[in-house]
């Protein structure tokens, strides 16, 4: 028999503390659960409020038509649709078998119980299909037809979105009709979720390609040098995403450097240089042609950016549907940018430019609160206009204060950035480029009596017009250089050594999980 | 003794109402509309001016700036801080379910600033001028001159990312409480040492403890026994407030190390623009800072008759 002496005895006891002290995760199967930093924490998914993490909501609610690689409609809750001719419905064969996670069938019946709950609703005629809503009608257990006042030419597009119209099961639902739990038929359900984590555990009964891991940890990680950190460490296994937890292209190349692999795919939304169209100063064609000439859109994508934007000349990035035929990036010609402004009546004061008594001065207004990195960008755009001999001051302001000064167009330049998939084409062209539609805080681009009705015209096209009519607004905005745009930034995410098949989805509102394992 | 307390409790009220008045204040005086983003979160893209409108109207936003403040305080009188503009969740659900995230790590911040302050004091009075007093020395003015992020930083990279000891963030497990305490407790523990150390020194140039090297004492026992407990008052004052000053530590170590406690509520909500959010968490704060000094008063006077007589 071993005697157990006192000291032994307490030298093992000691290190009990240390045991229980040590890290949740150091004896779990780590393999079983991807850790995926987020940069606020989920909420409840409600569908109907606008406060939950939108990439949240994607791994656990499905739509009838999910948005594929370069804006491809893809199978979702329906498995096929037909638009009728004059466009005015749009009839969807169920996906059979589907169940909610509680269990509940995904039927014509749920469908229409979920498509009841926005469509037609005033809070969210922002959505063509909701404002043009006339009738849900059930043809079949397995067939719904959509009925609408007028065609609704992005409505396929607008059924992929991520808030309101995913599906719900009609169970999850309090008396009064509030979401009580989110509920869903997506590969993944909620298991829990506060302030500090969202846990997700893989949906058996889901109708697709199961998850590999058995969890999804949403681990709440607003510092983004500690979500580097966490990777680092081990303690993450994925960070990035614009709409997840931001890696900034500075970080990115420092873990690049380290050997953690980065993945970089082309984006979806593309960074302007909107003019405003109350400013006499750059509603002079002549001054919008010099600041477009005078910026050197390669330098801040490969500066600015460490590479992980490309520079660009268009509206909308080329993965982006209908976005368009495709313009050279122009190279920075400071001699022509002064050309322009002289052709334009401006004179060259020793350095500074005038025509009648006004010197070219220009507002630069930027939020980094609002735009990360859009500061040093202003600074660097600053620095290239001076030396067309445009003098532009930049006003950095809060988050709060370019919420108002935008959409009073208080500012001669500002930053805007496009939605991006799978809000796009028509999300910005409707909302940036029209003069009526009211966009609150967001602004506008460019907005004139002259392109208005082009705008509104292209985005009621049906049919074979529809993509001549788009590509008249891009014209017209190209020929009147109404537009400037500077970089599309490349979607930036960093992954653990460990994981296998890392693919991004197709927006950046989606998780990334598919194809990935360990 | 009883009409000091009820005077300083009084005062203590009296202040909590300014300094309430003054948040109200600033917050309503900041650029942005409330009910904008009231409108944003219910509707999003949605969002027009007739909904806009709508909101001010039932939040009673058009009325005069008193009779806001008037309401928004009775309701904050009774736990009722409003719903959080960022999350939608109820701000007392919110303080409900972060306060002891922060009172956590305020709790081993402070034994650690608390412990620490007392051994580098002690530990550099004991040495007197020697190596140890001004090795200490130097490592209070760094640990004073530090900012705390930069600290979380380094402790991050080495004891989590290059030794793989510790969690790097998050409120996962005892282990993970620890470099978000040393954080926090550093610029204290730094602070406090110099105080522990500076009056420890005048106290061991007084009669008693002369009196006590006469005895036979060892400078050990002198400070121990005679120097320490009558430096009790200026090391509680000022322990208390660097302690209430950790609460503006928190919001910096807590973004940091992602622990979801008032001090990342507070700044998530600046990010966000959730003024009914910093308005309530800035009330808490002045709450805490209130009753932490007026705490520190009484025990002050529990601990020194002299103050007792002194002010009765």
């Amino acid at each position: 028999m071993t005697d157990i002496s006192r000291r032994n005895f307490l030298t093992a006891a000691s290190v009990i503390p240390f045991i229980a002290a040590l890290p949740n995760g150091v004896f779990a199967a780590e393999h079983e659960t991807l850790k995926i930093a987020i940069s606020a924490e989920t909420g409840n998914l409600d569908l109907l409020q606008n406060v939950s993490t939108l990439s949240a909501y994607t791994v656990v609610f499905d739509a009838l038509i999910h948005y594929g690689p370069g804006g491809t409609l893809e199978p979702g809750l329906a498995t096929a649709w037909t638009v009728a001719e004059d466009g005015k419905s749009i009839s969807f064969d169920l996906r059979e078998g589907v169940v909610f996670s509680d269990g509940t069938p995904f039927d014509a019946a749920a469908v229409e119980w979920n498509l009841k709950r926005w469509m037609g609703v005033p809070d969210f005629s922002w959505i063509g299909v909701a404002d043009a809503y006339e009738s849900v009608v059930v043809d079949a257990p397995n067939k719904v037809t959509v009925k609408l006042k007028r065609p609704v030419p992005a409505a396929l597009m607008e059924l992929t979105i991520v808030r309101p119209v995913r599906f719900l099961s009609p169970k999850a639902v309090d008396a009064k009709g509030v979401q009580s739990a989110p509920v869903g038929t997506g590969p993944w359900i909620v298991e829990s979720y506060d302030s500090a984590r969202t846990v997700l555990v893989r949906n058996d009964k889901y109708w697709g390609d199961k998850p590999f891991f058995q969890k999804i940890d949403l681990v709440v990680v607003p510092d983004e040098l500690a979500r580097a950190n966490g990777l680092r460490a081990g303690d993450l296994d994925v960070i990035g995403g614009d709409w997840v937890a931001t890696l900034s292209p500075r970080r990115a190349k420092a873990l690049q450097a380290e050997g953690i692999p980065v993945v970089a795919e082309p984006g979806t939304a593309t960074m302007h240089l909107g003019y405003s169209p109350v400013s006499p100063m750059v509603q002079d064609l002549a001054v919008r042609k010099a600041v477009f000439l005078g910026i050197d859109r390669a330098a801040i994508a490969a500066v600015l950016f460490e590479g992980f934007a490309e520079p660009t000349a268009d509206v909308f990035p080329a993965v982006i549907p209908s976005s368009g035929k495709r313009h050279d990036v122009p190279v920075r010609d400071v001699a022509a940018a002064k050309a322009a402004l002289t052709e334009g009546g401006w004179t060259d004061n020793g350095g500074s430019w005038m025509k009648g008594d006004q010197t070219l001065k220009l507002d630069l207004l930027v939020s980094e609160e609002s735009l990360p990195g859009s500061r040093r960008i202003a600074e660097i755009v600053q620095g290239m206009l001076t030396e067309v001999g445009i003098t532009v001051t930049v006003s950095s302001v809060d988050n709060a204060t370019i919420h108002d000064r935008r959409p009073a167009f208080k500012y001669d330049l500002a930053f805007f950035t496009t939605y991006g998939a799978p809000y796009d084409p028509h999300g910005t062209l409707g909302a940036s480029f029209v003069k009526a539609s009211d966009t609150g805080p967001d602004g506008k681009i460019y907005i004139s009596d002259e392109l208005d009705p082009l705008v509104t015209g292209a985005l009621a096209a049906t049919g074979a017009d529809r993509e001549a009519k788009i590509q008249a607004v891009y014209d017209w905005l190209w020929d009147n250089v109404a537009i400037c745009p500077l970089v599309v930034q490349k979607r930036v995410w960093a992954h653990s050594p460990r994981l296998k098949g890392f693919t991004l989805p197709a927006t950046d509102y989606d998780l990334p999980f598919k194809g990935i394992s360990a | 003794m009883q009409r000091l307390l009820l005077r300083r409790l009084g005062l203590a009220l009296l202040l909590i109402v300014a300094a309430s008045a003054l948040i109200f204040a600033i917050i309503a005086a900041a650029p942005g509309n409330v009910a904008a983003l009231i409108a944003e979160r219910a509707a999003g893209a949605g969002a027009d001016g007739a909904m806009i409108a709508r909101i001010e109207q039932e939040l009673g936003l058009n009325d005069p700036l008193p009779i806001r403040y008037l309401t928004w305080l009775s309701h904050a009188a009774v736990g009722d801080y409003g719903v959080s503009l960022r999350t939608g969740k109820p701000i007392a659900e919110e303080f409900a379910a972060r306060i002891p995230v922060t009172a956590t790590l305020l709790g081993f911040g402070g034994v650690i600033a608390f412990l620490l302050s007392l051994a580098m004091g002690l530990a550099g009075a004991a040495s007197n001028g020697g190596v140890v007093d001004r090795v200490l020395h130097a490592v209070a003015l760094i640990g004073a001159s530090t900012p705390n992020f930069f600290v979380a930083a380094l402790l991050v990279i080495a004891f989590a990312v290059t030794l793989g000891w510790l969690p790097s963030f998050g409120a996962s497990g005892p282990a993970s409480w620890i470099l978000p305490a040393v954080t926090i407790a550093l610029f204290p523990a730094s602070v406090l040492s110099r105080v522990v150390r500076v009056n420890l020194q005048e106290a061991m140039a007084r009669p008693f403890a002369t009196t006590g090297f006469a005895k036979g004492l060892t400078r050990g026992s002198v400070l121990l026994r005679e120097a320490l407990p009558n430096i009790a008052v200026p090391f509680l004052t000022t322990f208390g407030a660097q302690f209430t000053l950790m609460t503006i530590g928190a919001i910096v170590v807590e973004t940091v190390f992602a622990l979801r406690g008032v001090g990342s509520f507070f700044i998530d909500a600046i990010r966000f623009r959730d003024f009914i959010g910093m308005q309530a968490t800035l009330l808490l704060f002045v709450v805490f800072f209130v009753t932490a000094n007026f705490l520190v008063d009484l025990i002050c006077l529990l601990v020194d008759p002299r103050l007792r007589r002194g002010r009765n």
